[in-house]
C-alpha cells in the first residue's frame, strides 16, 4: 500500500527521525567520526526509500539499525582489513573469564573507546546494541541476521576481548609501555 | 541450586536481563552467597556502563540533523540551487524556442541535457499507458515483433510519447509479462534512469 506523500513524511518524522541520535552513535563507533555523517545520511535515505516496507507495529529503531548494518557492510566494511569471524554457537562461550581484575577506572573513557575500536566489528556491533541501545538478544539477532546463540557468543567473546584490551591500555599507562594488543588482523 | 560454574556460564545473560525469572532467582541467590561471583557480576555490569557512558557522549551535529530532515522530508530534497537555476534557464529556452523556430533544436538539446542533470536516480512517480514494446516498435517502425512466439513485453508510454523500459524485478514482473495489463494506465513508484530510458519499479497502481 502506498501512503500519500504527506502522510508518509508525517509517519517518517514521527517513527524514524527520533532515532537519529542512536543511529549516529552506532555509526560513529562503526566507521569513525569522519565517515559517521555519511553513513547516517545514507541509512536515512534508504530508510525513507523503503519506508513502505516498515511494519509500524515493530520497533523502528531496530529496523533502522538493520538498514545501518546493511549500508555499512555494503559500503564501508568491505574496504576494511578484517578477517571474518568464526562464531557458530554457544560452544565458544568462555565461562571462566576472570572478571576480578581491575580494569575500569573513571578516567579510562578514552581507553574504552580505543579498545572498542579494536574489537572485531561484529562483536563490537553486538556489544553496542546490547550495552548502549539496550536491545534484547532477539532484536540483536534480527538486526545482525544471525541466530540468538551467535549473539550470545559474540557478546561473551566480545566483552572479554574488550575487557582485556582496556586492561592492557590501563597497564600500559601505568608502566609506560605499549599495550599488547591481540586482535586478529590481516598480515 | 546454582554453583560458581553455572553462574559464570550465564553471567552475560544475567546482566543483560535475558535469564528466565526462575534462573534469575537462582543466580541472585548464588550471588548473595558468593563474593567472587558478585564481584564478577559487578565488573561486567561496570563494563556495560562504561561502554554506554563512553558511546552516549556523542550527539549528531545540528547540520547533520538538518541535512537528514531535508533529504527525507523535503519534496525538493537534495536539489542544489544550481539545479533550480537550470530549471529557470530551461524554461527560458522553451519560451525562446516557442517564438523562434530556429532555436527549437537548441532548446530540445538543452532540455534533454537539463533532464539528464536533474535525473539523480532517486524516487519518482511516473504515470502512463502500459504498452507492448515490440508491438509498438512494429507499429511505429515496422520492427519484426516476435510477440506471437515469445509473448508481449510491457513498457510504459508517458504522455509525452516517450517509451520507458521497465527493468526486471519482483515488483515489475506483472507489468512486463502480464498481457492482461496492456493498455491500462498505471502509476509506477520507483527510480528513473533517464539516460537508459529505464524505470526500476518499487510498486505500482493500476488506475
Amino acid at each position: 500500500m502506498f501512503l500519500g506523500q504527506t502522510l508518509r513524511r508525517k509517519h517518517f518524522e514521527r517513527d524514524a527521525l527520533p532515532h537519529l541520535p542512536a543511529v549516529y552513535r552506532m555509526a560513529r563507533q562503526l566507521v569513525g567520526a569522519e565517515s559517521a555523517d555519511d553513513l547516517v545520511q545514507e541509512t536515512f535515505l534508504r530508510a525513507w526509500k523503503y519506508f513502505e516496507t516498515f511494519d509500524p507495529t515493530t520497533n523502528c529503531r531496530a529496523w533502522l539499525f538493520r538498514i545501518l548494518r546493511n549500508v555499512w557492510i555494503s559500503r564501508w566494511r568491505k574496504s576494511r582489513l578484517e578477517l571474518p569471524l568464526v562464531d557458530t554457537g554457544e560452544e565458544q562461550i568462555e565461562p571462566y573469564y576472570d572478571w576480578e581484575g581491575e580494569f575500569l577506572r573513571e578516567e579510562l573513557s578514552a581507553d574504552v573507546e580505543h579498545a572498542l575500536s579494536e574489537v572485531p566489528s561484529d562483536y563490537r556491533l553486538a556489544i553496542l546494541l546490547a550495552d548502549v541501545e539496550d536491545c534484547t538478544y532477539e532484536e540483536i539477532a534480527r538486526i545482525m541476521e544471525c541466530p540468538i546463540g551467535t549473539v550470545m557468543s559474540r557478546l561473551n567473546r566480545g566483552r572479554r576481548m574488550l575487557a582485556r584490551l582496556i586492561q592492557a591500555y590501563g597497564d600500559a599507562h601505568t608502566s609506560g609501555n605499549q599495550p599488547q594488543v591481540f586482535v586478529r588482523r590481516k598480515p | 541450586m546454582m554453583d560458581c560454574k553455572d553462574l559464570r556460564e550465564v553471567l552475560d545473560l544475567f546482566v543483560d536481563g535475558e535469564l528466565s525469572p526462575e534462573a534469575t532467582v537462582k543466580a541472585e541467590t548464588h550471588l548473595a552467597e558468593c563474593q567472587a561471583c558478585r564481584r564478577a557480576a559487578d565488573r561486567l555490569q561496570g563494563l556495560r556502563q562504561a561502554v554506554k557512558a563512553t558511546v552516549s557522549q556523542y550527539e549528531p551535529a545540528p547540520e547533520l540533523v538538518h541535512s537528514v530532515r531535508r533529504s527525507t522530508l523535503s519534496p525538493w530534497h537534495r536539489r542544489p540551487a544550481w539545479t533550480l537555476a537550470m530549471v529557470a534557464v530551461a524554461l527560458l529556452v522553451v519560451a525562446l524556442a516557442a517564438s523562434v523556430p530556429q532555436l527549437r533544436g537548441v532548446a530540445a538539446n538543452t532540455l534533454e541535457a537539463t533532464a539528464f542533470h536533474l535525473d539523480d536516480s532517486r524516487s519518482v512517480v511516473m504515470e502512463g499507458t502500459l504498452l507492448c514494446r515490440d508491438c509498438q516498435l512494429k507499429k511505429e517502425y515496422g520492427y519484426r515483433a516476435m510477440c506471437p512466439l515469445k509473448g508481449h513485453h510491457g513498457t510504459l508510454q508517458t504522455k509525452d510519447g516517450k517509451i520507458w523500459n521497465i527493468l526486471d524485478g519482483d515488483a515489475s514482473e506483472d507489468l512486463i509479462h502480464n498481457s492482461a495489463l496492456l493498455g491500462r494506465i498505471v502509476r509506477i513508484h520507483g527510480r528513473c534512469f533517464r539516460r537508459a530510458s529505464s524505470i526500476e519499479v518499487d510498486s505500482y497502481e493500476v488506475l
